[in-house]
């Protein structure tokens, strides 16, 4: 069926969704930790508005002497916004308050859909029970949301009670950038790639472990390469009959070069120099 | 066809698809015309039908990784919230509530509780100056009977307004944390209506006692109806959260939290209104000095509204529905 979410089998706070168009992708779920600064940004917004208002309202209506009508409508001011900023932004704005949204965080429906007007609503007014125990009296106090902790460590989604109740959970949208291929384009990654043999065949498992190393081999010191390189390299060269000498790390990089950029040399080599004086380095580090 | 060549050719569709992304989220263009909404479909659709085949590509992990967070954007941007559909929500108002409330156990349960520990209170409170003086204290006894002690009229327009925001602010606000506390298993409303009902009997029952009890009535009259209900209405509702945690009829506990929002949700927000109602009242009628025959006029009317929408509208749509 679309739109159900999987049974809970992560390990980690991933969750798949499955999209009408049935195309399971992933969510990153936001725990407590994510959540705290996003509710810290709204809750000085609300103060701001607040006090705001009320200084405001005083000037113009105190100005003209009706001082106590003001009050009065800035009372009525006060509980919409203690009530319904977050019901209303998550509605409007398509699940996200203003600190949700400068963290990255947007509510959703566990099935992966957009929530309705009346589960925004109904997951921030049961807010009041999830703030408990609250410090200091309950207009002007320091909400402790122990009972939002628990719930939420009781379940995979991070789920307090008012999302429980509405059937929400907070996600968190990623914005990663697209990274291209690693550039390889050394000279000696190009050659070894044309001399490797044709019944070297790399499978799903060996491309996806290649290209992790490959991503990352930037970060890692060249002597660490090789140890980590030599695990796959070994017995490739041992079964291929490939000099046993051969550069690990040269090799793994050859391979990736043949899996995913080209079959064939196109020629076009732009050397960075650093990069062979690494390798030459390691070399003479391992040896 | 080598991976580099799949991904030169992929990423100009991706990058659209995240630029149109990216402009929705700003907000700066809810609406993308037409031709945008196809090309934002079009290239959702494909985003996806890569992502379905990311492993078949063997395209590396963090490209993987990538898809996986651009669909669901774009996917948060094509399912957007639904916003308030008023007629839904008009056909709940006046045909779903009122059936809803005239046969919801938890709402007769909230009603039977407040009302009668209410007039238990107030006649213990008439009786005995000792239990006013427990549940209600000293000092807030003299004060009700100073603040009564004065014939009612005569408050200005503005601090009938003033007022009025204050009961919307507090007598919602209260409301609400009722609706809300009876999410602990029934027992958090359960503990705040039998403390209600516990202070408010008692102030009437203590007010009787004393010659301020003219001014009491005249001033609690026009408001009550509305506003002790809106009490009841909310406590019933959040009870009705908290018991199907407990009773689930068959269903999982959370299926049946659910099924209870359902039904508790439009009770809390028909219990807001009146509290709407009864603040109004409350700042600019009851403080005033009209006639007690108007005051008691508006009690009686709203009375009957409250009779007429929960007995006549609720039987009606209970008729509806059998059809």
């Amino acid at each position: 069926m679309s739109g159900m979410p999987q049974p809970p089998r992560q390990l980690d706070s991933r969750i798949e969704i499955v999209t009408p168009e049935n195309i399971a992708f992933h969510y990153v779920v936001a725990g407590p930790f994510r959540r705290l600064p996003a509710y810290i940004i709204d809750c000085l917004i609300c103060t701001t508005v607040l006090v705001g208002s009320l200084i405001g309202i005083s000037f113009a209506f105190g100005s003209a002497g009706l001082f106590a009508i003001g009050f009065g409508i800035w009372l009525l001011i006060a509980f919409a916004v203690s009530w319904f900023y977050f019901g209303l932004f998550e509605t409007f704005w398509n699940g996200q308050t203003p600190g949700k949204r400068m963290m990255g965080l947007r509510v959703l429906s566990v099935t992966g859909q957009p929530i309705n007007a009346m589960q925004a609503i109904l997951r921030n007014i049961l807010r009041a029970v999830d703030a408990m125990p609250v410090l200091g009296s309950v207009a002007i106090g320091i909400p402790l949301y122990m009972v939002a902790l628990l719930a939420a460590a009781a379940n995979s989604r991070y789920q307090r009670l008012g999302d429980l109740a509405a059937g929400t959970m907070v996600v968190v949208e990623r914005r990663s950038k697209l990274r291209g291929l690693s550039q390889l384009s050394h000279p000696d990654v190009v050659r070894l790639a044309l001399d490797l043999p044709r019944s070297l065949a790399v499978n799903r498992g060996m491309a996806q472990a290649l290209s992790l190393y490959v991503a990352r081999r930037d970060r890692i010191a060249p002597a660490r390469r090789f140890e980590i390189a030599r695990t796959l390299s070994e017995p490739l060269a041992e079964r291929f009959g490939l000099p046993r000498d051969i550069n690990p790390d040269l090799m793994l990089c050859a391979l990736y070069y043949r899996t995913f950029i080209a079959d064939t040399a196109g020629g076009a080599v732009l050397s960075p120099e650093s990069e062979a004086a690494e390798m030459a380095a390691a070399e003479a580090s391992v040896r | 066809m080598k991976v580099a060549q799949l991904l030169e050719r992929r990423k100009v569709r991706w990058s659209e698809l995240e630029a149109m992304c990216r402009e929705l989220e700003n907000g700066r263009s809810r609406r993308l015309g037409a031709v945008g909404v196809l090309r934002f479909a079009s290239a959702y659709r494909s985003a996806c039908a890569d992502l379905a085949l990311a492993d078949a590509y063997q395209l590396p992990p963090h490209t993987v990784q990538y898809l996986h967070d651009l669909v669901g954007r774009a996917h948060n941007q094509l399912y957007r919230s639904r916003l308030f559909q008023w007629q839904t929500w008009a056909h709940e108002m006046f045909r779903r509530v009122p059936t809803m409330i005239l046969f919801d156990r938890a709402a007769w349960l909230a009603f039977v509780i407040f009302w009668g520990i209410f007039f238990a209170s107030m006649a213990l409170a008439y009786s005995s100056r000792e239990f006013s003086l427990e549940v209600i204290g000293e000092e807030a006894m003299e004060t009700y009977q100073r603040n009564f002690s004065q014939p009612i009229g005569g408050r200005s327009f503005e601090d009938s307004s003033m007022m009025g925001g204050f009961y919307v602010y507090n007598n919602a606000s209260i409301g609400l944390q009722c609706f809300a506390a009876g999410l602990l298993l029934g027992v958090g409303g359960l503990f705040i209506t039998v403390s209600n009902a516990l202070q408010l009997g008692a102030v009437f029952g203590f007010i009787f006692t004393t010659p301020s009890r003219g001014n009491f009535i005249e001033f609690v009259t026009a408001h009550g109806p509305f506003e002790l209900t809106a009490i009841v209405l909310s406590a019933g509702a959040g009870m009705r959260l908290g018991f199907a945690i407990v009773d689930t009829n068959g269903l999982s506990r959370m299926a049946s939290l659910r099924k209870a929002v359902d039904r508790a949700m439009p009770t809390a927000a028909a219990a807001v209104v009146l509290f709407f109602l009864a603040a109004v009242i409350e700042g600019f009628l009851s403080p005033s000095d009209a006639p007690y025959a108007v005051k008691a006029g508006v009690a009686m009317l709203s009375t009957a509204i409250l009779v007429f929408y929960i007995v006549v509208l609720g039987l009606r749509g209970r008729i509806v529905d059998a059809d």
